[in-house]
């Protein structure tokens, strides 16, 4: 059996003196989507960016098996996008991380331009390409910043409400692209998500985290072949 | 129950600062005085004013020359204004720079700007002599004073989320200031530019009055020969003119510039 690209051992959270989240121990396996709901404050949030490592945990550990042939990126719940660059710009900016300085300092290389809009493209944004983000709608600037995440092509992606500001049929064309970039690399998608219909087409697994207990979560498998 | 706010609520800090103003105008209003001298006010005002007019309009070619002039200066200078305050912006930004850089810039920013563009042009003129060169350089000096401190404000202010996000995607901190930082303030660092070549055209019409090259050369001479009051209207008009237009222009590019930050569609 492989190792799990992340896995937590007793992990608990507190945000200030409250105790979101106690003695969680899960691991995230490749091939697998995770879906977390719970109530807004439940902790979906600080769960996540502990996970990617922008928080200490307060409790516990998180364990990671990822390296650099195999890493992790984020979709923010607050989408963290430069507001002055064109669209395509700001999905760039997700290769980045695979090029110097000097290489993207005038210009892309031709194959991240073509793959950052043939994303844009798979989102429906290719009438918007050019257009400054600031002048884009919220739901508009979502799909940007999904496409600027999976620009990193991580096999880790933790999407953090990413289809909240989209219309039900659009969300689930988002979602499914997300599914199947991540698992084509046979990665981990992590996503919360307020929508239980949602949940149940697309999650393997399900972490239901509980606003006022602490030790209320559950994990719920919702695919029978998934252990 | 009381639902007034304390009668001391109103005193904070803009209402103080607003009342030490008022008091510190009136007092000072006791120590301003005139000559002492019986003198017609009114009259001295029409007279002078009367050689005003008309403008005399055949100096118009001389002047349109002086004028073309002081916008190349203005030009020139606020471009190698701009390079200059770029880098020295970043040095002088708390969020980007190391302290030990911070505080030395800040410095040698207030002390230029302690500097007033009449000093900078003289210091110029002589060192380089009397011509354009030396209005170039006493404005360049002047204006990197005022932008690299406009700049390093914008860095300050500017979201720096984008840039975070492209830290943890990945990116090198160059990288990250170029894509996440550089695009939300570029739109505010060009209409600081856009207003400080405006200023610079003011203030290069003025320089030439201590040589410095421009129309303030000729702004001197009418001034110095008594009876060219009627062509010094005339320079004044023609600054007048371009100042204008320079001010509606840069306020529309610089509305277009707002809109579109806030997220209006534009109408192109």
């Amino acid at each position: 059996m492989t190792l799990p690209l992340l896995s937590t051992e007793e992990l608990g959270l507190r945000i200030e003196k409250r105790t979101l989240l106690k003695n969680l121990s899960i691991s995230l396996n490749q091939g697998t989507f995770v879906a977390v709901t719970g109530p807004s404050g439940s902790g979906k949030t600080t769960l996540l960016r502990t996970l990617a490592g922008a928080l200490t945990p307060a409790e516990g550990k998180v364990i990671s098996n990822l390296d650099s042939n195999k890493s992790l990126a984020m979709i923010f719940q607050d989408l963290q996008l430069a507001d002055g660059a064109t669209a395509i710009n700001n999905v760039l900016g997700g290769s980045l991380g695979r090029h110097s300085f000097l290489s993207t300092m005038f210009r892309f290389p031709a194959k991240e331009r073509k793959e950052a809009y043939h994303l844009l493209a798979k989102f429906k944004l290719s009438g918007k390409t050019n257009q400054w983000t600031s002048t884009l709608s919220r739901g508009e600037r979502q799909r940007v910043a999904a496409c600027r995440t999976l620009l990193t092509k991580p096999h880790l992606l933790l999407a953090d409400e990413p289809v909240s500001s989209l219309d039900p049929i659009l969300a689930v064309e988002v979602l499914s692209h997300l599914k199947s970039s991540i698992l084509s690399r046979n990665g981990c998608l992590v996503c919360s998500l307020h929508n239980d219909e949602q949940v149940a087409q697309f999650a393997d697994i399900a972490i239901i985290l509980d606003a006022t207990e602490p030790n209320g979560w559950k994990l719920e498998s919702l695919k029978e072949n998934i252990k | 129950m009381k639902t007034e706010l304390p009668w001391h609520s109103k005193f904070d800090l803009l209402g103080v600062t607003f009342i030490l103003f008022i008091l510190g105008s009136f007092s000072s209003l006791l120590a301003i005085e005139g000559s002492g001298r019986d003198l017609d006010y009114m009259g001295n005002l029409l007279r002078f004013t009367g050689q005003f007019f008309p403008p005399d309009w055949s100096i118009i070619d001389r002047t349109v020359e002086g004028l073309l002039e002081t916008v190349q200066i203005a030009l020139v200078s606020t471009l190698l204004a701009i390079i200059i305050s770029i880098i020295l912006s970043i040095c002088a930004a708390g969020t980007i720079a190391p302290f030990w850089l911070l505080w030395p810039t800040r410095m040698l920013l207030n002390m230029i700007r302690t500097i007033p563009s009449l000093l900078w042009a003289l210091l110029a003129v002589v060192i380089v002599g009397s011509n354009p060169l030396a209005g170039v350089i006493a404005l360049t000096f002047y204006s990197v004073g005022y932008l690299a401190k406009f700049f390093s404000e914008t860095f300050e202010a500017a979201n720096t989320d984008a840039q975070k996000a492209l830290r943890s995607l990945g990116a090198s901190p160059l990288q990250a200031f170029q894509f996440g930082l550089w695009p939300n303030a570029r739109p505010i660092i060009w209409s600081h530019c856009l207003w400080m070549l405006e200023y610079n055209v003011r203030s290069a019409s003025i320089i030439g009055y201590v040589g410095a090259g421009g129309i303030g050369l000729h702004l001197k001479l009418y001034a110095e020969s008594a009876d060219s009051w009627n062509k010094f209207s005339l320079v004044l008009l023609c600054i007048l003119f371009i100042v204008t237009i320079l001010d509606l222009t840069g306020e529309k590019i610089r509305k277009s510039i707002r809109d579109k930050l806030d997220g209006k569609p534009s109408r192109t």
